[in-house]
């Protein structure tokens, strides 16, 4: 009980903090700040598949960037289009999109799943790239994000301070659900067929099913990304369905650790800030970045959620002894 | 249609190519189970290495075409040896990340030192000019590729199914632990298979080099060619590697003659098709 009650202070101190931050920072930090809270939420989703149900997918991006590219073509070619309707045109996007390609590619397991989602990433690259009428091509849309209405009073957007409110609130809600999600029967479920497929299937568990349900989930989470990114930029480019940006999330995901929920958001701090300012200085910044994944792929599978508990138990002393903590830790794979 | 025997023989050169590419990726994967995102990457460094020979001996192309398989195969070895087996033990996923991994720096590295544009490799002699074939004129290079691939499709077929260490190979893509038992150096024959992959992905890549240009966007591009190659020949299958490159080469070719918009979608479709109604691929044994 008494940790349920944690978690929500926890979070309403995190909501706060964010609440506070368009008065303590510079235009150009809230910026990224805004950026790293999309992001976060993208290698949440992305964490759903490759933390909790051990599916590694190389074409996370597809989802991201088809929704990125419907909220853009909404708004250009629908005059008058409200947010929400843009929002939601994006969200159905992804939805749609993960239930007919995860049937497809979910007939394959392990290492044939990875290429075939990487394959299917580059189709719809492919498809971008060249139907330049609808996506702009290599020259990308630019459009101007609408204004937000609540039915009694219109708040505009054009300004990033609102905006950066509306990610805070939409995009963490999203990032608080999935952590939700994770802890329901449905999260449990996809949790323990990664441990044993066989034992749930005798158990009387579809998993094929369940692992399509996750499939369409996390990919409707990244069309959320996806949404607000192109809504912070109000512009996108092909750079948002190619498979650098999966990359980019996969990068995120497993710098920050793929074993705890909050592994990603931490990965995608890092990233962002290390993008901004490593860019500044080396032009080879993705090199680092490259020999940093490296290195934690061979010695610390766990990434930096996992440095930061073991230095935390050095100091407190007391390992954590929950069971739930303890199962999570398995989902170091 | 004149342009029909052209673009027949367009496609065979290109699905030389792929068959080369594809080769070392279904032999690794069959017999170490490791899907090799880095592999492409070597193709590439094959042809930025050849670039480099070529550019200090000019027109050596012979001997870039000797050398480079070579220093693939030491770089295959070494990264098998010493990155690989290393995420061997932490599993499936980790080895996979760590291809990926390898994969982004070597490109990273590539761009750093050749520069993110593309490099044009220049054949001369007798591979540079043109004969009269099928009552058309037609680059002697592109014979000069399928028949490679097609020379070195046999001698691979040869060694696996007519050698001892065919054998040996087989055995172990079969049951390795088994393989161990009886005397086998298993780990042994993963880093030789793992580099020997790499030197032919290299040698490939040295071929590519004068026929499509040199750039580091090109790893990516042919390893999702090779990806459908065997998914729609069958994983680990190198008689499906042989039909299936014939058949996206010359699927490619036709697709841009017939339909120039769809080409590019055309290889995705008979993917998918094949996941649909045989989700195995043509060669494939059922999971």
């Amino acid at each position: 009980m008494s940790k349920q009650r944690n978690t929500f202070i926890t979070i309403i101190v995190l909501f706060l903090i964010g609440a506070a931050m368009p008065y303590v920072l510079k235009q150009y930090h809230l910026n990224m700040l805004n950026e790293i809270i999309i992001f976060a939420l993208f290698a949440v989703s992305y964490n759903l598949l490759l933390g909790y149900a051990g599916l590694l997918s190389f074409g996370h991006a597809m989802f991201f960037g088809l929704s990125a590219f419907m909220t853009a073509i909404g708004i250009i070619h629908i005059p008058g289009l409200s947010l929400w309707s843009a929002v939601l045109i994006g969200l159905a996007a992804a939805v749609v999109a993960g239930f007919l390609f995860g049937g497809l590619l979910l007939r394959h397991k392990g290492a044939y799943f990875a290429l075939l989602t990487l394959a299917f990433n580059s189709l719809f690259y492919a498809v971008a790239i060249k139907w330049h009428s609808v996506t702009g091509g290599d020259d990308g849309l630019s459009m101007t994000r609408p204004d937000l209405s609540l039915g009694f009073a219109t708040i505009p957007l054009a300004g990033l301070n609102y905006f950066y409110y509306l990610t805070l609130v939409i995009v963490g809600a999203a990032i608080i659900f999935c952590w939700y999600f994770t802890h329901t029967a449905m999260g449990k479920t996809v949790l323990l067929m990664r441990e044993n497929e066989e034992r749930m299937k005798f158990l009387g568990y579809n998993t094929n099913v369940s692992r399509l349900i996750l499939f369409t989930f996390t990919g409707a989470v990244a069309g959320l990304a996806g949404t607000f990114y192109a809504l912070h930029f109000q512009f996108v480019s092909i750079s948002a369905i190619s498979v650098d940006m999966t990359t980019a999330v996969l990068l995120m995901t497993f710098v920050g650790g793929t074993g705890k929920f909050w592994g990603p958001i931490l990965g995608a701090f890092v990233y962002i800030i290390l993008q901004n300012y490593l860019s500044n200085i080396t032009d080879r910044w993705p090199l680092f970045m490259g020999i940093i994944f490296v290195i934690m792929v061979l010695y610390i599978p766990g990434g930096l959620s996992q440095i930061i508990i073991s230095i935390w138990e050095r100091f407190t002393g007391n390992k954590e002894s929950n069971g739930e903590v303890a199962e999570e830790k398995e989902a170091v794979i | 249609m004149a342009d029909i025997p052209v673009f027949f023989l367009h496609g065979l050169a290109y699905a030389g190519l792929l068959f080369l590419v594809s080769a070392g990726l279904t032999l690794v994967f069959g017999m170490m189970n490791v899907l090799n995102f880095a592999h492409a990457a070597m193709y590439m460094l094959g042809a930025y290495f050849s670039y480099s020979i070529m550019m200090h001996a000019t027109g050596q192309f012979w001997l870039s075409l000797m050398v480079c398989p070579v220093i693939l195969f030491i770089i295959g070895a070494l990264i098998e040896r010493f990155l690989l087996r290393r995420a061997h033990v932490h599993g499936h996923v980790q080895e996979l990340l760590l291809t990926f991994g390898l994969a982004y720096i070597i490109t990273e590295l590539v761009k750093w030192y050749w520069g993110n544009y593309p490099l044009a490799v220049n054949i001369e002699g007798f591979l540079g000019s043109t004969v009269p074939i099928f009552g058309i004129t037609y680059p002697v290079y592109r014979i000069f590729i399928f028949a490679c691939a097609a020379f070195i499709g046999v001698v691979l077929a040869m060694i696996l199914y007519k050698t001892r260490l065919g054998i040996i190979l087989r055995a172990a893509v079969n049951d390795n632990e088994m393989a161990n038992t009886l005397g086998v150096n298993v780990p042994m024959v993963f880093m030789g298979v793992f580099a020997f992959g790499a030197a032919l992905s290299g040698f490939a890549g040295v071929i590519a080099g004068p026929l499509l240009s040199t750039f580091p966007g090109m790893a990516q591009e042919i390893l999702i060619d090779a990806f459908v190659v065997i998914v729609v020949g069958g994983f680990g299958s190198l008689g499906g590697a042989v039909i299936a490159s014939l058949l996206i080469g010359e699927l490619q070719s036709f697709g841009v003659l017939l339909f120039p918009k769809l080409s590019m979608a055309l290889v995705y479709l008979l993917m998918a098709a094949i996941l649909i109604i045989k989700p195995s691929g043509l060669f494939g044994e059922e999971q």
